[in-house]
């Protein structure tokens, strides 16, 4: 479950458009024929779109991936037994609702908590601004406990106020070989000033008419 | 008739409260304190619980942002081929961008190549998102998943079906900007560039 291949690797960057292309036939040689038809379809498409020099996808730090300014976070954790039973109770109980405490957190985009394999296995993740080190710390500066009570279903965690817990992080994260964001320069912090420029324009385009 | 409301209200909170203080009865001692700890916040949080709402067949909703997450088996041969794409492609979905209401999108390799977690956040409702897959990049969408096992084609009738089939809804999904849609960032994004460039001219 560690850390696995980096993405982006460098030989992919200094391919030619053309020889990415005539890589992707060798790869998808031996696909079935609806992917094979699929990759022909969409060639002319992927030549333009893999000739352009793309947006970089970079490391979000130690672990994950990120592109422009967004990165993502993706863990998965045995959860101890009876952890699952007390976590979808207290999620159900909090109506799936967790914006009082995450929005402490000014940093957090988006974050999903979902049940596999019978409820042995937790799926944590989340979209955030910036790097992976600092997202942690914000977490553990301002909603320690919150994090405590989802993260005591885990097993083998040691509480978040423990020299070890970044340790076990990394140990369960797997960083996303794809990543894509629609809006890679928008922080939480560009939203909240976007959206009082737009509301002031409006403000202003209503005086002026 | 308010105050009474007020009333039954807090009782509920109240009770949900005392369940979760039951719920953690048997927790790990590290959980119990946080729980004790966080009481204050878990009861304004309860008070303000406003539900988790559904993105229509399957997925979970929080104001007008969704979330799909599913959980995937590779084909044979499937996870190198996916890897190799998404290798040379750089993590570039310009083709994502057509869809116009997808937010974020993740691929992650689990279980030594096995199995593929594709999750994504999006807007709306999940038939109009699927679709918008369909009618915008149906060839890219079977670039992706011809690599999983039992992928019908995105043109099959019962694609929708297959999706719904192995999609599993979070039991819980945060949002930070829960009315931002894409198209809506999209406007804002070109507004400040607009008023940045009429401030830079007006300061001439």
């Amino acid at each position: 479950m560690a850390n696995q291949t980096p993405i982006g690797a460098a030989p992919a960057a200094e391919l030619t458009g053309a020889q990415k292309i005539q890589q992707l036939r060798e790869l998808f040689a031996d696909a079935t024929e609806l992917g094979k038809t699929a990759l022909e379809n969409v060639i002319k498409e992927l030549s333009s779109q893999v000739s352009e020099p793309p947006p970089p996808i970079e490391s979000a730090g130690r672990v994950g991936a990120r592109l422009g300014k967004r990165s993502e976070l993706t863990i998965i954790v045995p959860l101890v037994p009876g952890g699952a039973k007390r976590l979808r109770t207290f999620l159900q109980l909090l109506g799936g609702n967790l914006s009082p405490g995450a929005t402490k957190v000014g940093t957090l985009h988006d974050m999903r908590f979902v049940f596999l394999d019978n409820d042995t296995k937790m799926l944590f993740a989340t979209s955030f601004d910036g790097d992976w080190d600092t997202y942690i710390d914000d977490f553990v500066a301002l909603i320690p406990d919150y994090l405590d009570l989802m993260d005591s279903a885990w097993e083998g965690w040691p509480g978040i106020r423990d020299p070890g817990a970044k340790d076990y992080l990394i140990k369960h994260q797997i960083t996303a070989e794809g990543w894509f964001v629609a809006e890679p320069d928008l922080t939480l912090a560009e939203i909240q000033r976007l959206k009082r420029i737009g509301k002031a324009t409006d403000e202003f385009l209503d005086k002026v008419q | 008739m308010q105050t009474q409301t007020q009333l039954e209200h807090d009782r509920r909170v109240e009770e949900k409260i005392q369940k979760v203080k039951e719920l953690y009865a048997d927790a790990p001692e590290l959980g119990k304190v946080a729980l004790e700890k966080g009481l204050p916040d878990l009861k304004r949080e309860m008070a303000a619980a406003t539900g988790k709402e559904s993105a229509g067949r399957v997925g979970a909703r929080q104001g007008q942002v969704s979330e799909l997450t599913s959980i995937l088996t590779f084909a044979e041969g499937g996870a190198k081929r996916l890897r190799g794409l998404l290798q040379l492609l750089e993590g570039n979905f310009k083709g994502a961008d057509a869809v116009g209401t997808l937010h974020d999108m993740r691929f992650v390799f689990l279980d030594n190549d096995t199995k593929l977690l594709f999750a994504t956040a999006y807007d709306g409702d999940w038939d109009a998102y699927i679709d918008d897959f369909v009618t915008k990049i149906p060839n890219a969408l079977d670039l992706l998943f011809c690599n999983i096992e039992g992928w019908p084609g995105i043109h099959d009738p019962n694609v929708k079906d297959w999706l719904v089939k192995n999609q599993i809804t979070a039991e819980a999904w945060y949002v930070a900007s829960p009315n931002m849609t894409v198209a809506k960032a999209w406007r804002l994004e070109r507004i400040g560039k607009a008023l940045d460039e009429f401030l830079d001219k007006i300061s001439e």
